[in-house]
C-alpha cells in the first residue's frame, strides 16, 4: 500500500479479543492503538487522531456510549461498535450517541473488516452527490427525480418514495434511524411507523431484484435502514 | 326478625291503649237492650285483635285495659269501678282470664311464626351467600360477597381481616355503603380483634368480633358492627353470623388451597423445565466446545506442522460450532426470559415480507443448499408484532429446515391474511416428520428425554411455540399433503392493520 497507514483505536478491555483485533488490523495494513479503559483511550483519541475508532460498550471505567458521545464533540472520526449487547434499545441508543456502524460479538473478523471499511469509505467519500443512484439494473436521477431500469424502462416512484430514497442515499451504507427518516420525510412529531414500512416495502418492490430477499434497502431491526449502494461487497450477517 | 322489640315497646302501649278507646266508642252508642254479654264479646275481640299485633306486655296490658274499660262504662254503676252486683265480679274475671289466654296464644303463634320466617329468611340468605363463594375464586370477591351479605342482613357495615404469617391483621375488604374505606371500619378495636385472632372465639365489644378459622390458625376475622351500634343481637342473630364466619372461613381456605396447589404446579413445572434447561444446555455447549477445543489444540501444535489447508479447515470448524453455540445462547435465554421472567411485548408495525427477509438473511449461510420459495402477496396487512421474536420463529424453522432436509430441497415461505389472522407457513419438501404426533416437538421437555445429535433443536421449537404464545398466536406442526414438514404460525386479528388505513395516516 502506498498511502500512508490507517489508525484504528481500538477500545476493548478483554485480552483475547485484543489479541484477535490486533491481529486482523495487522494483517490489513493498519496501525492498530489499544485501549482498555475509556479514559485512555480518549487521551489516545487525541494523541493518535485515529482514522477509525472501535468501542467496546462494556468498557471497566465507563459506558462505551458515553465514550462515543464524548468523542463525537469533538471528532467527526468514524466510530464502529463492538458489543456483545444485542437489544435493539441498545443498538439505537450507540447509534443516536453518534456510532456509525454496529457490529454484534461474536463477530467474524471478515464482517468486521469489511464494516471498518465501508465506514471508512463514507467518511472519506462523503454523501453522493446529488446525481445518479445506481441500485442492481434500477438507476436513479435524484436530483430530476426520475427513475428507470437498465433495459430503458421507467419506474414510477412517488415523491415520497423519492424523499426518502434519497434521504437513505445521503448516508450510502450507513444506517438512518427510522426517527431520522420520519423526520426527514413527514417533519418532526409524526410518529409514521406503520407507513414508514408500507413505502419501504413498496420501495422494494420497484428497485430490488428480489423483494423477498432486499439487496439495497435493508432492515435494521429496531434501529432504522441501510442503504447498500454496492450489493456486491454487501456483507453477509 | 324479631329487631322490633326493643326499638317499639312504648308505641305498642300506646297502640294498646288505642285499642281499648276503640273498644268502648264502639260499644258505647249500642243501646241499652244489645246487651252486656255482647259487650264483652266486643272488647273480647278487641284483645284477640290487638294481641295479633303487640307484644306480650302490650297485650297484657290490653286484657287489663280493655277488663276495666267495660267495668268503668257498662257495669252498674256506671263511670264508676264500683261493681252493684257481685255476679259481675266473676263475668270480670272470667273475661280477664279468657282475654289473657288469647293474647298469649296470638302472641306465641305469632313469635313462632316469626321464628319460622327468620329461619327461612336465613337459609335463603346463606344459600345466597354460599352460591356467590363457590363461583368466587380469590379471598377478595369472597370477601366482599360475605360482607355484601352481612350489610344486607343486619344493616350494618362490617370489614374482613386478613391475619398474615405473624398473626397481624389488615383488612381486605369494605361495607359497600362505606365508600370511605376508613368508615366502614369505624369503631372497631385491632386490639380486640388482634386477641380474637389469638383465642379463636367469639368477641363482643363495641361491634362484634367473628374469628375465621382455617385448617390450624385462625386466618383473619369479620367484624361486624350491627346499625344501631352497641344494640346486643338475640343468640340467635349471632349463631346465624357465625354460620356467615363458618362459611367465609371454609370458602377462604378453600381460595388458599387452591391457590397452593397451583403454586405447586407452576413451580413444578418450572424445577422441570430448568433441569431439561440445564440437562440440555450441558449437552449442547460441551458438543460444539469439545470441537472448539480439539480444533484450537491441534492448530496451536507447531511440531503438527498442519498445511494452510487444514488449518483454514479447522478455524471453520471454531467458527462454525461457535456460531451453533451462540445461536443455542439466544434460544436458551429468550426461553428463560419468556417463561421465567413474565416478558412483556414491545411491539411495533412490521411488515411480512421485512420479518422473513431478516430471518433468510441471518440464516443464509445454512440455507445455500436449499431453494428458497417465498409466496408473499404483495397487499398483506401490517401485523404489530415484536420483531426480534417473529425473525427468532422463522430462522429457527428455516435452520430445522437446513437440519432435516437433504441439500437441493425447496423451503416454501408463505403468508396470507385470514378473517381474525395471520398465517405465516414455513413448509419443506423434504422427509417430513418422524412417525408420531408432530405436535409434540414442540414439548419443551422433549429435548431432554432423547439424546439426539442435532443440537439444541427441542428447545427452537419450544421458543417459537412459546414466543407465538406471547403475541396471542400459536404455532402447528403439520404433515405437508405433498410430502415434507409444515408449520403453520398464526397471529392474532389484533396484531394486523390495512395497508390503506396506514398510508392514509400521512
Amino acid at each position: 500500500m502506498t498511502e500512508a497507514m490507517h489508525i484504528v483505536l481500538v477500545f476493548e478491555d478483554d485480552p483475547g479479543i485484543q489479541e484477535i483485533l490486533r491481529m486482523l488490523f495487522d494483517a490489513n495494513g493498519f496501525r492498530v492503538v489499544m485501549a482498555d479503559t475509556a479514559a485512555r483511550g480518549e487521551q489516545d483519541a487525541r494523541l493518535h487522531r485515529p482514522d477509525v475508532v472501535i468501542v467496546d460498550l462494556g468498557l471497566p471505567d465507563r459506558d462505551g456510549l458515553n465514550v462515543i458521545g464524548a468523542i463525537r464533540a469533538w471528532s467527526p472520526v468514524p466510530i464502529v461498535v463492538l458489543s456483545a449487547r444485542t437489544a435493539e434499545s441498545q443498538r439505537l441508543a450507540a447509534f443516536e450517541a453518534g456510532a456509525d456502524d454496529y457490529v454484534i460479538k461474536p463477530f467474524s473478523a471478515p464482517e468486521l473488516l469489511a464494516r471498518v471499511r465501508a465506514v471508512m469509505r463514507r467518511h472519506v467519500r462523503g454523501a453522493l452527490p446529488m446525481g445518479i443512484l445506481e441500485l442492481g439494473d434500477a438507476s436513479i436521477d435524484l436530483g430530476r427525480r426520475v427513475a428507470r431500469r437498465r433495459d430503458g424502462r421507467e419506474l414510477r416512484l412517488t415523491p415520497l418514495e423519492h424523499r426518502i430514497l434519497e434521504t437513505l442515499a445521503r448516508q450510502p451504507d450507513g444506517i438512518v434511524t427510522h426517527a431520522a427518516l420520519m423526520t426527514e420525510v413527514w417533519g418532526p412529531a409524526r410518529d409514521n411507523t406503520r407507513a414508514l414500512r408500507v413505502y419501504i416495502a413498496s420501495l422494494r418492490r420497484k428497485l430490488e431484484a428480489d423483494p423477498g430477499r432486499p439487496r439495497h434497502i435493508v432492515t435494521e431491526l429496531g434501529v432504522g435502514y441501510r442503504l447498500v449502494v454496492d450489493a456486491a461487497s454487501q456483507l453477509e450477517n | 326478625m324479631p329487631e322490633v322489640s326493643t326499638r317499639r315497646r312504648w308505641p305498642d302501649y300506646v297502640r294498646a291503649s288505642a285499642v281499648t278507646v276503640l273498644c268502648t266508642a264502639i260499644a258505647w252508642p249500642l243501646p241499652a237492650d244489645f246487651g252486656l254479654v255482647n259487650i264483652v264479646m266486643i272488647y273480647l275481640l278487641g284483645t284477640t285483635l290487638g294481641a295479633l299485633r303487640l307484644g306480650r306486655g302490650a297485650s297484657v296490658a290490653l286484657a287489663i285495659g280493655n277488663m276495666m274499660a267495660f267495668d268503668y262504662f257498662f257495669v252498674p254503676p256506671v263511670f264508676s269501678f264500683d261493681v252493684a252486683d257481685i255476679r259481675y265480679l266473676f263475668t270480670l274475671g272470667a273475661m280477664l282470664i279468657v282475654a289473657l289466654v288469647i293474647a298469649n296464644l296470638m302472641v306465641s303463634i305469632r313469635r313462632h311464626r316469626e321464628v319460622a320466617d327468620a329461619r327461612e329468611r336465613r337459609t335463603a340468605v346463606l344459600y345466597a351467600m354460599s352460591r356467590e363463594l363457590t363461583v368466587a375464586t380469590d379471598a377478595k370477591t369472597m370477601a366482599a360477597a360475605a360482607v355484601r351479605h352481612i350489610c344486607a342482613v343486619f344493616h350494618g357495615t362490617a370489614v374482613v381481616l386478613m391475619a398474615d404469617a405473624q398473626g397481624s391483621l389488615t383488612p381486605i375488604s369494605f361495607g359497600e355503603d362505606s365508600a370511605d374505606p376508613q368508615s366502614g371500619v369505624q369503631g372497631f378495636d385491632l386490639n380486640l380483634a388482634q386477641e380474637v385472632v389469638a383465642r379463636g372465639e367469639r368477641a363482643i365489644g363495641s361491634a362484634i368480633y367473628l374469628p375465621l378459622r382455617g385448617s390450624r390458625r385462625v386466618k383473619g376475622v369479620i367484624v361486624v358492627c350491627p346499625q344501631p351500634p352497641n344494640c346486643t343481637l338475640p343468640t340467635e342473630q349471632l349463631n346465624l353470623l357465625d354460620t356467615f364466619a363458618a362459611q367465609l372461613s371454609l370458602s377462604l381456605q378453600r381460595a388458599r388451597l387452591a391457590e397452593t396447589a397451583e403454586a405447586a404446579r407452576l413451580s413444578a413445572e418450572r424445577a422441570l423445565l430448568r433441569n431439561t434447561l440445564l440437562a440440555s444446555i450441558s449437552h449442547d455447549l460441551r458438543t460444539p466446545l469439545t470441537a472448539i477445543a480439539g480444533a484450537g489444540s491441534l492448530i496451536a501444535q507447531p511440531e503438527y506442522a498442519l498445511n494452510s489447508d487444514r488449518r483454514a479447515t479447522l478455524g471453520r470448524l471454531i467458527e462454525h460450532k461457535a456460531r451453533d453455540m451462540t445461536r443455542l445462547l439466544t434460544n436458551v435465554l429468550d426461553l428463560v426470559q419468556i417463561e421465567f421472567g413474565g416478558r412483556a411485548l414491545r411491539s411495533d408495525w412490521h411488515t411480512v415480507d421485512d420479518l422473513v427477509a431478516l430471518a433468510l438473511r441471518g440464516s443464509e449461510s445454512r440455507l445455500a443448499q436449499r431453494r428458497i420459495v417465498l409466496e408473499l402477496p404483495s397487499d398483506l396487512p401490517l401485523i404489530s408484532v415484536e420483531p426480534t421474536l417473529i425473525v427468532q420463529i422463522l430462522s429457527n424453522l428455516l435452520e430445522n429446515a437446513a437440519k432435516y432436509t437433504p441439500a437441493g430441497t425447496t423451503i416454501t415461505i408463505c403468508a396470507a391474511a385470514r378473517e381474525d389472522s395471520m398465517m405465516i407457513s414455513v413448509a419443506d419438501d423434504g422427509p417430513g416428520f418422524p412417525p408420531g404426533d408432530p405436535e409434540r416437538l414442540f414439548d419443551k421437555f422433549q429435548r431432554g428425554r432423547s439424546e439426539s445429535n442435532i443440537v439444541g433443536v427441542g428447545l427452537g421449537l419450544a421458543i417459537c411455540r412459546a414466543a407465538a404464545h406471547l403475541h396471542g398466536g400459536d404455532i402447528r406442526a403439520l404433515n405437508n399433503p405433498g410430502g415434507g414438514a409444515r408449520f403453520e404460525i398464526s397471529l392474532p386479528v389484533s396484531a394486523r392493520s390495512g395497508v390503506e388505513a396506514a398510508v392514509e395516516a400521512c
